[in-house]
């Protein structure tokens, strides 16, 4: 086997941190034949790289970016970039994929990864211009909202640069920071803002003026072309231009999945007050990524609130999840969230959490259902650690360890729940249980088969196993490929065509099947060293007691019996045991 | 004469018209070589777009001193007469030709057929 492949830089870039060095190596190509790319690849090298049972916000836990080898190619929807750590929120590993231009200029600055190691001793950040690495100093912006900090790097720098940087949320070790770039664009969940923080890293600045040279390059071009023409820029996609993951609102109300009031029950009738529609009407601009091609980001303005987005997942845990239908406040909510450098999503269910305990009388939160002014003012508090915020901030998990109300703390792992009510799509409870990072919902998406396309039935744990592995596996080899997750009519007969005449080296349609499983694999080995196993792949208690009460998933609970039998189905399909352990012989097979 | 145009309304910034324009001039997707830019990016909370391709001005070719530069359908750059002297690319209103050893690299167009345009996602680059 040879250690390069064309549509690779073939190079990774590790930076000490501590001694403030950096040192360039070849990328691992015996990883790169079995794990691709982005995902995948990285949690290979997270398993190889990581000690079991490291502190995630201690020194000795890494920061992995990794791109792939159509990274810079014009394959459509292939510009997003893979961050990962061992993440604070949860203990799991975590991967976490980043829009924006981060990914290409990495790229072109000559790598397939960059791997931070250790800690600054003073607030700082990394310059990657090319092959010139420096280590900057950031005490002038620490403390800073991410917006601001990415604002003066900016004017400092120029737009040839990308930036990645921090909130306060990052910095106060918070395990629902996230990472920004390009200003709306997160590595999201799990606190990969913190690990961030806990390296007193403020920001990572990126330039890249290199290229990447792929095999037989015109004629892979103009086959790129004819597919972007072909399957990704179709009438099927249009709508992601035209109102990227707003449609969801829609999709999710009628489906019955639309959460209302943390969780407790779905729908709301007045949804079109915030819907695509009325936020269409602020719009500004339109921006997609790097390579992109479809195009989702909204920029909008509305009042004084202004983000690109707000997307899907905001506008239900800030609207309907929260009792709140202010198409402005929902909008500053999110420009807040990611100014602190908090994800919305676990930052948003813990204040819905809260309204919900306080009005249930369990504990003063001093937040109830509707405060849209108070929802926003917590999340500063939240990233400031201060006040009430210093509980929040714990999250649903631990913070209903101490107060009580773990029967309706949405989460598993110590992850909060995405938008889309499991009891609407019961293989959604399992999709979540099962996640590597917790509850996540790019991991197997449910809702196009139960819901959307209505090709599965949503209230049955029948077959739903199957379901769940069919849509991990694909989601594993995709997002490896760095393949943004709205290029929905992707086969695994384009992605082995697209690999193949990139890299000139062979990749067959039945391979892009087991690398999807390998990589499924690669991430519960790498939580089963850290002593995760079936105990720990869970269910909220509300959504195996509690019905519905409105909507078409009305009336529908998932029992526990049927949540615990699809769990099993899982495991059998992946071939582990009854306590979702993967057998020895297993792991070896997949290093 | 047909020229390139640009709807700004339709860009989503994504540069797959540089990474497609590298490819076939340069050979690698090296977006910095590419004779088009097209970029977008945030700036005091506003969507900025820069705009860099040719417009077949011709200010170029008036301004070559050794006449290396012709345009009919499209342009010509006669790399045995041209001298590197920058003259063309300093009067390029777009800013987008560029001198790399001693040679001018200006849009041809893709020779009346531009790659770009074929591969523009959202149809925000035209040839009309």
């Amino acid at each position: 086997m040879t250690n390069t492949m064309l549509g690779y830089q073939n190079k990774v870039l590790r930076i000490d941190l501590t001694k403030k060095g950096a040192t360039f190596e070849p990328l691992r190509m015996d990883f790169a034949r079995k794990y691709v790319g982005s995902k995948g690849l990285a949690i290979r090298y997270m398993y190889e790289e990581l000690e079991p049972g490291i502190d995630p916000l201690g020194p000795e836990n890494k920061l992995f970016l990794t791109t792939g080898p159509l990274t810079g190619t014009p394959v459509p929807c292939s510009g997003k970039l893979s961050v990962a750590a061992k993440s604070p929120a949860t203990g799991t590993m975590n991967d976490c994929s980043i829009g924006g231009h981060v990914g290409i200029r990495l790229k072109f600055a000559g790598y397939d990864m960059a791997i931070f190691e250790g800690k600054l001793k003073e607030p700082g950040y990394v310059l990657i211009d090319n092959d010139r690495i420096r280590f900057m100093d950031a005490t002038d912006l620490w403390g800073l909202g991410s917006h601001e900090t990415e604002s003066i790097l900016a004017k400092k720098y120029g737009p040839e640069y990308s930036i990645m940087s921090i909130g306060p949320a990052g910095e106060n070790l918070c395990v629902m920071s996230c990472i920004n770039s390009d200003y709306y664009r997160q590595a999201g969940r799990g606190g990969i803002g913190a690990v961030m923080g806990s390296k007193n890293m403020k920001a990572i600045v990126i330039r890249g003026t290199g290229g990447v040279k792929v095999n037989d390059i015109v004629n892979t071009t103009n086959r790129i072309i004819e597919i972007l023409r072909e399957d990704v820029v179709t009438e099927d996609n249009d709508f992601i231009f035209h109102d990227g993951t707003t449609a969801f609102l829609e999709a999710c109300n009628d489906g019955g999945i639309l959460p209302w009031k943390n969780f407790s029950d779905t729908t709301d009738e007045k949804w079109t007050e915030y819907n695509g529609e009325v936020l269409k009407q602020y719009r500004e601009g339109k921006r997609g990524c790097g390579s992109c091609g479809l195009g989702c980001g909204n920029f909008l303005k509305i009042g004084d609130a202004i983000c690109e987005g707000p997307e899907y997942e905001s506008i239900s845990v800030a609207g309907p999840n929260a009792g709140i239908r202010d198409p402005e406040k929902i909008v500053k909510f999110n420009q807040v969230a990611d100014d602190m450098g908090l994800d919305t999503i676990s930052a948003g269910d813990t204040i819905i959490w809260a309204m919900e305990m306080t009005e249930k009388g369990i504990h003063d939160f001093g937040i109830k259902f509707g405060e849209a002014d108070k929802m926003i003012e917590y999340l500063k508090l939240m990233a400031k650690n201060e006040g009430v915020g210093k509980d929040l901030a714990l999250g649903t998990k631990r913070a209903s360890e101490k107060y009580g109300g773990t029967e309706f703390a949405m989460q598993v792992k110590g992850l909060e729940y995405p938008q889309y009510e499991p009891r609407g799509s019961w293989a959604m409870s399992v999709s979540y249980a099962v996640s590597d990072r917790g509850a996540c919902h790019m991991r197997s998406y449910a809702p196009n088969a139960e819901v959307f396309e209505a090709s599965a039935p949503p209230y049955t744990g029948e077959n739903k196993g199957q379901l769940v592995y069919d849509l991990a596996e694909f989601n594993a080899i995709k997002f490896s490929l760095c393949i943004c997750d709205f290029w929905g009519t992707i086969t695994y007969d384009i992605m082995a065509e697209l690999l193949t005449r990139v890299t000139g080296v062979e990749w067959t349609t039945e391979q892009m099947a087991e690398i999807g499983r390998r990589v499924i694999n690669i991430g519960r080995a790498f939580n089963q060293r850290e002593g995760f196993d079936r105990k720990h792949d869970t269910v909220p208690k509300r959504v195996v007691t509690e019905a519905l009460k409105s909507g078409p998933a009305k009336g529908q609970v998932i029992p526990q019996e049927v949540f615990d039998d699809m769990l099993t189905q899982y495991y059998n399909v992946m071939g582990w045991d009854e306590n979702g352990l993967m057998p020895e012989e297993l792991i070896a097979s997949i290093l | 004469m047909k020229r390139l145009k640009f709807a700004k309304e339709k860009c989503i910034g994504c540069q797959l018209c540089a990474q497609v324009c590298s490819a076939m001039k340069e050979g690698e997707y090296i977006p910095s070589k590419a004779r088009i830019a097209i970029e977008t990016c945030y700036d005091n909370g506003n969507l900025k777009y820069m705009d860099h391709f040719c417009i077949l001005c011709g200010m170029c070719a008036k301004a070559c001193p050794v006449e290396a530069i012709s345009i009919g359908e499209y342009i010509q750059v006669d790399e045995e007469k041209c001298i590197g002297c920058g003259a063309c690319a300093e009067k390029c209103p777009k800013h987008v030709v560029q001198i790399r050893d001693e040679i001018a690299y200006i849009c041809d167009t893709c020779k009346g057929d531009p790659t770009c345009v074929k591969t523009c996602p959202q149809n925000a680059l035209t040839f009309e």
